[in-house]
């Protein structure tokens, strides 16, 4: 009978068909410690050896410090404590970011971790907002939005667990210390078993044929071979592009800013539960509120202001003392070809990098580990899996990036060559498709697994000035006046709400997650 | 402008679906229903019974159909899945469940632990871990209850409707809403450039109208550039009948591989309705159906649904389930006003997507089995686009499933339909593979253990049968 099975199977040594027994991870940044605390976890027991090699020489980026809700799913399964785990690495919450300035100068709106309202008569909220917005309406589509107007005031509480109180709509993920966050993971995996090393690599030994990662050689003349390698070890892609170059889709054109400044400052005021980006002339600055201090960054295009005058830009809006010199770092927006080659899986910014507007880059590392470990390699590295994993990690990068590219171009600012750029760049279909269709007609185009939900592309289109010409028709069910009340009441009920929670600094003491 | 009147092309079930549902949700449109030749195509071949798939029976509930209408007026039955027999190269007969198989292992997936203990010499029958397939075969069940967090939420139901039943019923219903009637339909229409501004009726006076939904089937004379799908679905003939039955409908529909094509029965209360479609039927009763779907489904002001916008091969019994994806897919984009390039853009992209799932499930069923005959060696042999034949291959090598954004089957689904095709993974999950045997047969002990306490706490159906029809 011929059924069609997998035509290039042919039969394997036995041998080869036995999942991997060393993990060399390459890179003790977040992205390696976060892969090695997972394989720890999930492989634990089994006759696997995990090895993380890394340089305090070279040091790691250093940055990375807002998240999103995801990383909760994360530290959950690795049964991560929260008060501990925010105690440790002196985390604050997060319920959104603040984009000041974006649509237009002087504009601010946050997008929060949660939905905007509720649905009337099976219409999404956002219809009946614009058409309130039309027909002359005053209050914001914020004003509809717990986890925004608790972050206004800068108030944090755990959202409520039943599922029909309006204090549950909401999410939240946190800000914390990357440099702590790295180190509390690496306790947690050399706990279970994960070897450190600590060198250079100088050298990467490669098989003749397939050219397959076999090795690598430290400075001190130590050779670690392994089976199955995970490239961690930032920009420079080590394995991935350095030994086996992959090649590298760069997407410049659509995010053209290449440059970041940062420079940590003493905290000032409240301790915000939110993350604030705030625009400038040639890019953007971002401000993490951590307990024990703040975390700034201007992220901005060379070829539109030089280095001095972006860090002289950055030190202007602090809200504190600075507390360091400012680090200067280089990249370019983009992915790599694929980020599983052969025998190595890039994770983290040996992967791709997309600008941390959205704080992006963290969740992208949880979820290579996650599709890693849904399909791990047996010896023989069956390119199939390399094939999925390329698939899903694509997919993943490409709407990421037009979510971020939405964020320049949605804005009516022509203040300088910058802005004249972003606002006026072609952008790609899959990204004017949506716009159009929010634009006309309130549509939401979403996908299946896209990381941002819908409730997020509305915050943006709104807060960027995208509002529907038009709505959906059966929208119209409600009656003009019935649909006011209804928005008062649900305006005043969401003001009463978030006014009871308490501020987050007295939350996080509540809840013993002080870092003092 | 805002759209004022909806023209809908065709009397049959499709087209009288799509006018229930719009004069329901939308408001203010004055709706025309038009009848047409081949208008009872409108969902593909004509076929005295067809199935809600367990998401649709949401659709149905949320458009305010009553579930009870259902049951005593269109011969509605439960069906928990398909009895698939013919189609595996061993050949063993199948159950492709609606709902779970199994249960994961901590982070594994069951179907990745079956293939385990298969490679270790376990023989394992996976509709003997569904619940659904259990119920099935013992003839137990009622519908589960929504807040169940027991083995019996791993449970999900079908529906199987009577066609010519439902059409009455929602005939019915859409005229108590509003919807009018204007006779036959000549084929001719008015045109404003790529608009079309009225319909000809054979009564002479024609039918002005916004936005036109044409319910008539494939062989509609608006159709329009077309993309033809007879390499993978060659079986262009169809009979059907729909015959008396007075045992207890079964809980499952039946699907049977022939020599030149299949057979289908769909039970319904009192009922059974039978199709078969091959490449050879000759006769008066014949259907011939021409499968493919129009390059786009809403062009201008003209959109298509059912299958006057795609016809696949109806192996798959997904011929109600995609008519009716179709008109909730235009009700939730319902053009705000005239110029609906943004809507049909975006439906458009829906549409395709979930029609190149329905198509990878249905050629991936048809042409990558193990059914014996020429005409099944030669699918085996065709090629398939590359989307789908890569399903098969992950799947085939490593046992992953591929989801796209228009799935209309989730794992299991896929799962099952794979196994009762004979496509099996040739290589297990490695970490899978890292499991000691003695912990993959106790857990498939305990899972099949709460799977048989769960369909001991169900009344035999036709008790279930009897106090519904009491
Ligand atoms: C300006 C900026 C702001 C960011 N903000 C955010 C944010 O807010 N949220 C977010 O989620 N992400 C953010 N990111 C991304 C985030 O910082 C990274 O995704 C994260 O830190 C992971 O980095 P990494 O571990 O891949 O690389 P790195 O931190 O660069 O680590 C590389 C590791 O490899 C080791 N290594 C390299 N070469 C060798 C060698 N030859 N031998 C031995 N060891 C070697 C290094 O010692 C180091 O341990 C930001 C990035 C930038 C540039």
């Amino acid at each position: 009978m011929a059924i069609t099975g997998n035509p290039s199977a042919t039969r394997q040594p036995e041998a080869d068909r036995g999942p991997v027994s060393s993990v060399v991870i390459v890179g003790g940044g977040t992205a390696g410690w976060m892969t090695a605390a997972a394989l720890s976890h999930r492989l634990a027991g089994l006759p696997v050896s995990i090895t993380l090699i890394e340089s305090e020489e070279i040091g790691t980026v250093g940055v990375g410090e807002a998240t999103v809700p995801h990383i909760r799913f994360f530290n959950a399964r690795l049964g991560i404590d929260e008060a501990d785990f925010m105690r440790k690495t002196s985390a604050t919450f997060k319920l959104g970011i603040e984009f000041r300035n974006w649509g237009r100068k002087g504009d601010s709106y946050i997008h929060p971790f949660g939905a905007f309202g509720e649905e009337i008569d099976g219409v999404a909220f956002h219809h009946h907002w614009a058409r309130f917005h039309r027909a002359g309406g005053r209050d914001p589509i914020e004003a509809f939005s717990v986890p925004v107007l608790a972050a206004r005031q800068d108030r944090f509480a755990h959202p409520a667990e039943d599922p029909d109180a309006v204090l549950s709509t909401y999410s939240y993920a946190y800000q914390f210390d990357a440099g702590r966050y790295a180190a509390y993971l690496r306790a947690y995996a050399e706990a279970r078993g994960v070897r450190r090393i600590e060198g250079r690599i100088i050298d990467v030994m490669q098989d003749g044929h397939g050219g397959a990662i076999e090795g690598v050689r430290l400075d001190n003349g130590a050779q670690i071979a392994g089976e199955l390698f995970v490239d961690c070890s930032g920009f420079r892609g080590l394995l991935i592009e350095q030994a086996l170059g992959t090649g590298y889709t760069d997407w410049s054109h659509w995010l053209p800013c290449n440059r970041a400044v940062a420079v940590p400052c003493q905290r000032a005021g409240e301790l915000s539960p939110y993350t604030r980006a705030t625009a400038l002339d040639a890019g953007w600055a971002w401000r993490i509120p951590l307990q024990h201090r703040t975390g700034n960054g201007h992220v901005y295009c060379s070829s539109h202001i030089s280095d001095d005058d972006a860090a002289a830009a950055l030190l202007a809006q602090l809200d504190g003392p600075a507390q360091a010199e400012p680090r200067f770092l280089r990249f370019l927006t983009g992915k790599r070809n694929r980020q599983w080659n052969r025998n190595v899986v890039a994770i983290g910014l040996s992967a791709g990098f997309l600008e941390p507007l959205e704080s992006t880059s963290i969740h992208l590392i949880q979820l290579g580990i996650g599709h890693l470990l849904d399909l791990w390699p047996a010896r023989d590295f069956d390119p199939l899996l390399a094939r999925e994993y390329n698939r899903l990690m694509d997919l993943e990068y490409e709407r990421v990036r037009d979510f971020l590219i939405l964020h320049y171009h949605a804005t009516e600012r022509d203040d300088t060559p910058f802005w004249n750029y972003v606002r006026t760049m072609a952008v790609p279909d899959s990204l004017a498709q949506r716009i159009a269709a929010f634009r006309e007609r309130g549509i939401v185009v979403n996908y299946r697994d896209g990381m941002f939900l819908d409730a997020s592309w509305i915050a943006v289109y709104m807060g960027q000035g995208v509002v529907p010409q038009a709505g959906d028709p059966r929208g119209q069910a409600v009656g003009d006046a019935s649909l006011f009340l209804r928005l008062a009441e649900m305006r005043d009920e969401y003001a009463r709400l978030a006014a009871t929670l308490p501020r987050q600094a007295s939350f996080i003491e509540r809840i013993g997650a002080n870092a003092h | 402008m805002p759209i004022e009147r909806v023209a809908i092309i065709g009397g049959g079930l499709c087209g009288w679906l799509a006018a229930s549902m719009l004069a329901r949700k939308v408001p203010d449109v004055q709706i025309i229903v038009l009848s047409a030749q081949g208008e009872e195509r409108g969902l593909g071949i004509a076929n005295g019974g067809e199935v809600l798939l367990p998401q649709d029976i949401e659709t149905v509930a949320a458009t305010g159909w009553r579930g009870g209408d259902l049951l005593k007026h269109c011969s509605a039955s439960f069906v928990l899945g398909t009895a698939m027999s013919g189609w595996r190269g061993d050949g063993m007969p199948a159950f492709v469940p609606f709902g779970e198989i199994g249960a994961p292992l901590g982070p594994v997936p069951f179907h990745q632990l079956v293939a385990v203990a298969r490679a270790r010499g376990h023989a394992v029958n996976i509709a003997n871990y569904a619940l659904g397939a259990l119920c099935a075969q013992s003839g137990r069940f009622a519908p589960p209850r929504g807040d169940d967090a027991s083995v019996l939420a791993t449970l999900a139901f079908g529906l199987t409707v009577d066609t010519g039943r439902l059409r009455d019923l929602l005939r019915a219903d859409a005229r108590r809403q509003g919807v009018t009637e204007a006779g036959m339909w000549t084929g001719g229409a008015d045109r404003e450039g790529t608009t079309i501004t009225a319909l000809h009726t054979a009564a002479g006076d024609g039918v002005d109208t916004d936005l036109i939904v044409d319910a008539s089937g494939a062989d509609s004379p608006l159709a329009g550039a077309f993309e033809g799908w007879a390499q993978w679905f060659p079986f262009d003939r169809a009979i059907t009948a729909l015959r008396p039955a007075r045992s207890v409908p079964p809980l499952y529909t039946d699907l049977a591989a022939l020599a030149d094509g299949w057979q289908a029965f769909v039970p319904l209360a009192g009922g059974v309705a039978e199709t078969v479609v091959s490449g050879s039927a000759q006769g008066p009763d014949v259907q011939s159906f021409r499968t493919g779907r129009q390059r786009r489904a809403w062009e201008g002001n003209l959109v298509r649904i059912g299958a006057a916008a795609a016809q696949h091969d109806p192996c798959a019994g997904l011929q109600l389930h995609l008519a009716l994806a179709d008109a909730a897919r235009l009700v939730a984009l319902f053009p705000a006003n005239r110029d609906c390039r943004a809507e049909a853009l975006e439906y458009d992209r829906q549409w395709r997507e979930t029609s190149d799932c329905a198509f990878d499930y249905t050629a991936l069923r048809l042409a990558r089995n193990g059914a014996a005959g020429p005409v099944w060696d030669a699918l085996r042999a065709t090629d398939l686009p590359e989307r789908t034949q890569y399903r098969h291959d992950l799947y085939a090598g490593t046992g992953r499933v591929v989801l796209h954004d228009g799935e209309v089957f989730e794992t299991p689904g896929w799962v099952a339909q794979f196994e009762a095709t004979g496509i099996l993974p040739q290589r297990a999950d490695a970490l899978a593979n890292a499991l000691p045997t003695q912990a993959i047969t106790a857990h498939l002990g305990k899972v099949r253990e709460a799977m048989l306490a769960g369909l001991g706490r169900l009344p035999p159906h036709a008790t279930l049968l009897a106090e519904m029809h009491a």
